[in-house]
């Protein structure tokens, strides 16, 4: 690769840079002071910089334990069944078929339904005396009783999880499709050749080929399901009990519940990090490969 | 070449940005410190929420009769949902903006008058005329909640009761509402049963955010108070557990749905609308549409009296001044006008509210409703939760996770009582 | 190319296929038949309504603001599309293609500020959109927007370009084409589906925000979300003008979607891509 002046990569991401870092590099710094202070709107009395005191005060927060478990089974499950869902999908809409417009702009719906109308047509369809998701089940035989499946602590979590799901499955279908297309052909004629089976095929060259893409859908959703907070809570408001609280759904009861932003800084500064700690495996390879 | 396509796009950008910045939004009016008595014309801005589009109209109904009253004043109304009224405000208020009046609920008082959100309002109380007409009650529930200073001026209120479907009292033989908490109590246990081949709950039980209301009406029965007069937190005693036990027994041994943990108003109307539950409490709120989907099978009586005491929970809605106003008076003659009596008849009328006003309350379309009626007679006992700093939290994110664990049997009802009061003490 | 067997396509195509349709699609089924029940049945467990009614869809058109937020939502959505497609082309480019310094620490502080809640950065941005005057206008949420959606986009479009070997545009610049010409006439339409890709998730992260668009606009510039929730009273929900809103929502977009996915697939030889 030729080396070029030194300016022209500069300008190309000016426009980029100049743009986010200008609008959000206040907010963001304000924030991360914040969480060295102590910011209560109740206590207007008692304001000033305080050192780590909120970040203590959090690390030895039963519930800071409780949502950090329920971020992780929340991310996990959640972006572990997006992807493989998505990925089955992409891989159906790839090939030619009848109607293949129609169906892929019918699988888009889940990601353009608005979120306070998923939550409660959810809600609606999980509810413990009418909830149609408990009426086929009884219906298919598969449970004797209706089951209140936002009410009891050990089914709300994967209520919601399922939910988000459903609404994310799209997003990995639509931009795998994408990277599946990168993938050159030859490639599969070759195996052809060689006799490989479908599955070898799959393992050998479709994922590698698509690995960029791959990480970096993965890495973003990672991300953007970590810190969501509307399905939850338009579902459980974080309940029952706090079965379905993750850290972004503590970090904002802290704001706008307790109005301690300070607190609500430093849960979010915790997230961050931690978001941070996953994505530098990611980094790793993505920066690898770019190499 | 690079140079030029990233020109190209960048000023494709700006352009694109600029223009929409000279968008359709309503411009901000220019703030002149106008002075108060003048009658340059003035447009104040008033932050509300409305159940139904229908509620709207009557509140642009009611804004053009302001504005005949007082030609020179404007008010430009915005709606935010419910749900996040207040943090929109706050969050509005401390970024710098902020609307001139809003609706405002009396929980969320400290949070703002400690930040010097709200305009006192006992200046102009004492001089306004319609003072007297105010339910007198309701001067001392707000002096209250702003902790000795009017912050409020009063629009809405309401008063919890139970609602109930007569003809199940009658296919189980009940013939009178009950008169004291045993009986009521006896009564969700004869109830919950199967009645017209439906399996029937007694009580449906509100275990979600909103439930401490009815369950302040069962410990403060068996003696149980939240604070004294010095409003001093007082929750934790034997008698408060006593009611709080009685409320979990009747989800444990299956007088209310199995769903009760999670139930929330919305469940609750359902639920009696299909007839799964026989009772359920609320207030007059909610009674235009109950009765839209029951037509006569619906009926109210007031929380009856225990062995310790009666109290039912008072439901309010207010207005406020917002302190960086800069029509400060056009400001008040707005909130002052929605507490008279042509804006609170119209307004109740539409929405089935109980009139804040005495003569309103008087007049016969309200004294003839049953569930006014009911109301009116549980007054004298209704009451609002202490109103501390650390109330509105606690009614939002505490009391209904620690109630749902002691209605799961996670944690005893001592303990469950224990933590509400370190919670409401802040000591938590 | 092999001809399927008939058995293979039920198992690998169909039935995945369906299976994936019905859970996709049954909460919209629900949604649709609930905007067209009446009041009463709206709470009772009927797969068909027993009587149907458009007097919702009626509303929604006549009696409420759900014009007004549609074209709102449109102009904003469409606005960032663009703004954030313009600018983040040009940065994925530099940092698929180039070496430099400092395109470590760019991308990762790109990526920090996306982790971070938004909601804590409400009241700094409503001061910003205050003091830029730019409040209630359509600017605030297409500023607001673009912001989040850049970092995101540039991430995901670098992620496309890095699929796309550099010795495509290498052997045309060989051939004597500079360095943007091979951009615009060779990698540009192979990157064609990542950019539609992109350029749909801007789309509709814009279209479905809530929590800023709810600070940032007011009656005239709101937009659907907003709109949406507010029928969510104190007491009552409106489940008939909920509903009904939320399937006009959906529609346009999908139909909008069906013209645009052709360009998702390109470059199709003989059969299909076999997974």
């Amino acid at each position: 690769m030729k080396k070029k002046i030194h300016w022209a990569p500069y300008l190309l991401i000016m426009p980029a840079v100049l743009f986010v870092l200008l609008v959000v590099a206040y907010p963001v710094l304000n924030s991360i002071g914040m969480s060295f202070q102590n910011y209560n709107l109740m206590i207007p009395g008692v304001r000033g910089f305080v050192g780590f005191k909120n970040y203590i005060t959090v690390l030895t927060d039963s519930l800071f334990y409780q949502s950090l478990l329920n971020t992780v089974i929340w991310v996990v499950f959640g972006v572990g069944f997006q992807f493989i869902f998505g990925f089955i999908l992409a891989l159906i809409l790839n090939t030619s078929f009848h109607a293949r417009g129609a169906i892929r702009a019918t699988v888009l719906v889940p990601w353009v339904t608005p979120g306070v109308l998923i939550g409660l047509m959810w809600s609606w369809m999980y509810d413990g005396n009418y909830g149609v998701i408990n009426d086929v089940l009884h219906k298919l035989g598969i449970i004797n009783k209706f089951i209140p499946f936002l009410a009891n602590p050990s089914t709300a979590l994967p209520s919601v999880i399922v939910t988000i799901v459903w609404q994310g499955i799209p997003f990995f279908a639509i931009m795998l499709l994408a990277g599946l297309q990168a993938i050159p052909n030859e490639l599969y004629e070759a195996a052809d050749v060689d006799g490989c089976s479908r599955i070898r095929k799959l393992f050998n060259i479709t994922i590698p080929s698509m690995k960029n893409t791959i990480f970096v859908t993965t890495m973003l959703r990672i991300i953007w399901v970590a810190n969501s907070i509307d399905v939850i809570f338009s579902m459980t408001g974080g309940g029952p009990g706090y079965s379905t609280h993750t850290l972004s759904v503590y970090a904002f009861k802290k704001a706008y519940g307790t109005l301690d932003f300070g607190i609500a800084s430093t849960l979010s500064i915790m997230l961050t990090l931690l978001l941070m700690i996953v994505e530098f495996f990611y980094l790793k390879n993505f920066f690898k490969d770019a190499e | 070449m690079v140079k030029f396509v990233r020109a190209l796009s960048a000023a494709l950008a700006a352009v694109i940005v600029a223009s929409s910045f000279v968008g359709c939004g309503s411009k901000t009016s220019s703030n002149n410190a106008a002075s108060s008595n003048d009658n340059t014309p003035v447009t104040i801005t008033h932050w509300l929420w409305v159940d139904s589009a229908d509620y709207m109209q009557t509140m642009n109904k009611i804004a053009d009769d302001f504005h005949s009253k007082y030609p020179n004043i404007t008010v430009k109304m915005q709606t935010y949902a419910y749900s996040d009224f207040s943090n929109t405000l706050t969050t509005a208020l401390a970024g710098g903006g902020g609307p001139d009046t809003a609706s405002f609920k009396l929980t969320w008082t400290p949070a703002y008058t400690q930040n010097n959100y709200l305009l006192a309002l006992d200046d102009a109380v004492d001089k306004w005329e319609g003072k007297s007409e105010i339910l007198p009650m309701l001067w001392d529930k707000m002096k209250e909640a702003g902790g000795g200073k009017i912050y409020t001026m009063p629009w809405t209120w309401q008063v919890l009761y139970v609602y109930y479907r007569p003809s199940y009292f009658k296919a189980v033989g009940i013939d009178s509402v009950p008169k004291t908490f045993d009986e009521f109590i006896e009564d969700i246990k004869k109830c919950t049963t199967t009645i017209n081949g439906k399996k029937v709950y007694g009580f449906g039980l509100r275990g979600a955010s909103g439930g401490q209301e009815p369950w302040g009406s069962f410990i403060q029965a068996y003696g149980g108070r939240f604070a004294d007069e010095n409003n001093k937190v007082i929750l934790n005693s034997p008698e408060t557990v006593k009611g709080t036990q009685v409320f979990i027994d009747l989800y444990k041994n299956g007088y209310a749905p199995k769903t009760a943990v999670n139930d929330g108003l919305a469940e609750l109307k359902t639920m009696f609308n299909n007839g799964q539950i026989a009772m359920f409490i609320h207030h007059i709120g909610s009674s235009v549409d109950m009765v839209k989907a029951n037509g006569d099978d619906i009926d109210a009586f007031p929380v009856p009296k225990g062995p310790g005491g009666q109290w039912t929970s008072m439901g309010d809605t207010e207005n406020v001044v917002i302190a960086s106003t800069k029509h400060q008076d056009a400001a008040i003659k707005w909130v002052e006008y929605l507490a008279s009596a042509d804006a609170v008849k119209k307004w109740d009328l539409a929405t089935g509210n109980l009139p804040v006003v005495s003569s309103v309350a008087e007049a016969a379309e309200f004294k003839d409703n049953k569930f006014m009626k009911v109301s009116m007679e549980s007054q004298s006992y209704a009451g609002i939760f202490p109103i501390l700093p650390t109330t509105a939290n606690w009614v939002n994110n505490v009391w209904a996770p620690v109630m749902q664990q002691a209605l799961m049997g996670k944690i005893s009802a001592e303990e469950a009582v224990k933590q509400l009061d370190a919670q409401l003490k802040g000591q938590a | 190319m092999k001809k399927e067997s008939v058995l293979s396509k039920i198992f690998l195509f169909f039935i995945p296929l369906t299976l994936i349709l019905i859970f996709t699609l049954f909460p919209f089924y629900w949604t649709l038949i609930t905007s067209i029940k009446t009041p009463k049945e709206i709470f009772q467990l009927t797969y068909w309504p027993h009587s149907v009614s458009f007097s919702n869809y009626i509303k929604l058109f006549t009696q409420s603001d759900y014009l007004i937020c549609l074209r709102n939502s449109f102009l904003v959505a469409a606005c960032t599309t663009l703004v954030t497609l313009c600018t983040t082309l040009l940065a994925a480019y530099a940092f698929s293609r180039y070496r430099f310094k400092g395109k470590k620490a760019f991308l990762t502080i790109f990526l920090m500020i996306n982790m971070f809640p938004s909601v804590l950065l409400l009241v700094p941005l409503f001061a910003i959109m205050r003091n830029l005057h730019i409040l209630y206008t359509p600017g605030a949420l297409i500023l607001a927007y673009s912001t989040f959606t850049i970092p995101f986009s540039v991430w995901m479009l670098t992620g496309f370009l890095n699929d796309l070997p550099s010795a495509l545009e290498e052997a045309a610049m060989v051939d004597g084409c500079n360095r943007p010409k091979a951009f615009v006439r060779i990698i540009l339409p192979i990157a064609v589906p990542g950019i539609v890709a992109t350029g749909v998730y801007i789309f509709i992260n814009a279209w479905n925000e809530y929590t800023y668009a709810v600070m940032f606009t007011n009656n005239t510039s709101r937009t659907i979300p907003v709109f949406l929730k507010l029928l969510v009273g104190e007491f009552n929900i409106d489940w008939g003008l909920l509903t009904a809103g939320g399937i006009i929502t959906i529609l346009p977009i999908c139909i909008m979607f069906m013209f645009v996915q052709k360009s998702l697939i390109q470059g199709l030889t003989a059969g299909a891509v076999k997974g």
